[in-house]
């Protein structure tokens, strides 16, 4: 997964021009499968000598949410089941959570 | 953008944008080929490869398969399906990885006759995790799960559940003895998948393995390609 970020970051990089990228913002839903430590320690470990050396990376965490019918709203199940908390309903999920995506960069030129 | 000479760029894009694109030409290329591809995703153990042998045999003299095995390290899955009657299989050894990519399935295409393919069982990794996010150009994500794994599989893995375009309950002559909630467990995954059709089998038995089998022949007539309306003609011969 680092190396396919380090990838797509050394694209960016070079459509935009950058001599350095110093923070990349991820957006990752609770319903990819992304460990933070092991992204960030692979990353460092891929990234030295490139034009990514040395970035932050910050990671934006959505939470998995259901749609209830019966409430007509939102809900973020607990643990043990997908029943909404206020009627015990079992609602439908939503997309919320699914994301895995490159928000932004911040880059020097 | 308080820092002097730093820029934030909004990007916006997936970050498996690469792996996507190699899928999406997997995809066109089993299309073409008319090859109902089928990524089998499940835990370890859950029962893949017994469940891919009790398939080749339900679809013997019905429809031609094909297996690429993924694992760890190892050949034994792909001397299995062979002995089982697969027109061809190809192991790939993900060296450590605990997931298919599409470049890797990309490469085993190269190794298989498409031509002589109507169906093909990619068995991803032992994992109910991490494959979830990697497309390899299949038609038909499925999750496999076994009734002894208990019945908290989709509500432990949402993803997994939601992504998946069919579901396999294998070893359901095993349900009385797990203490398996066959309610809980549907209702848990038509909270995340209300279209999925779930299959009860057991590959012990052979139970159930019929109705999965009709299912997925049904579903290779979807597949555009040549000769479509040749399946579900027995024997294919070897013309």
């Amino acid at each position: 997964m680092a190396a396919f970020l380090l990838e797509r970051v050394e694209h960016h990089a070079g459509r935009l021009e950058a001599s350095k990228v110093t923070a990349i913002n991820l957006l990752v839903g609770e319903r990819s499968c992304l460990g933070d430590d092991a992204l960030r320690f692979s990353f460092d470990l891929l990234t030295a000598g490139t034009v990514a050396e040395g970035a932050r990376i910050t990671i934006r965490r959505t939470p998995m949410r259901f749609h209830c019918p019966t409430c007509d709203g939102a809900y973020v199940p607990a643990e043990a089941d997908f029943a909404c908390p206020s009627c015990l309903t079992i609602g439908q999920v939503t997309d919320d959570g699914g994301e895995m995506l490159i928000e932004s960069v911040e880059i020097e030129r | 953008m308080s820092v002097p000479g730093v820029k934030l760029v909004t990007i916006g894009e997936r970050l498996l944008v690469d792996n996507d694109r190699v899928a999406a030409r997997n995809h066109r290329r089993l299309s073409e080929a008319g090859v109902l591809t089928v990524n089998i995703m499940a835990a370890p153990g859950a029962g893949k490869t017994s469940f891919i042998v009790r398939t080749l045999e339900a679809l013997r003299g019905r429809a031609r398969a094909g297996v690429i095995e993924g694992d760890i390290a190892g050949s034994i899955d792909a001397e299995t399906v062979l002995a089982a009657g697969a027109h061809g299989a190809v192991q790939i050894n993900t060296g450590g990885n605990c997931h298919l990519e599409a470049d890797m399935v990309e490469r085993a295409l190269h190794d298989l006759d498409l031509d002589g393919l109507d169906v093909l069982f990619v068995e991803n990794v032992g994992n109910l995790v991490c494959p979830t996010q990697w497309a390899l150009g299949e038609h038909v994500k499925l999750c496999l799960v076994g009734a002894a794994e208990g019945d908290d599989k989709p509500v432990k893995y949402p993803p997994m559940f939601a992504a998946s375009d069919a579901i396999v309950l294998n070893k359901t002559d095993l349900i009385d003895l797990v203490d398996f909630d066959r309610a809980f467990f549907t209702s848990s995954v038509r909270a995340l998948n209300p279209a999925a059709p779930i299959f009860d089998v057991s590959c012990r038995s052979g139970a159930g393995i019929p109705v999965w089998a009709d299912w997925l022949l049904a579903q290779r007539q979807g597949v555009s390609g040549r000769d479509s309306a040749r399946l579900g003609m027995a024997p294919i011969g070897g013309t």
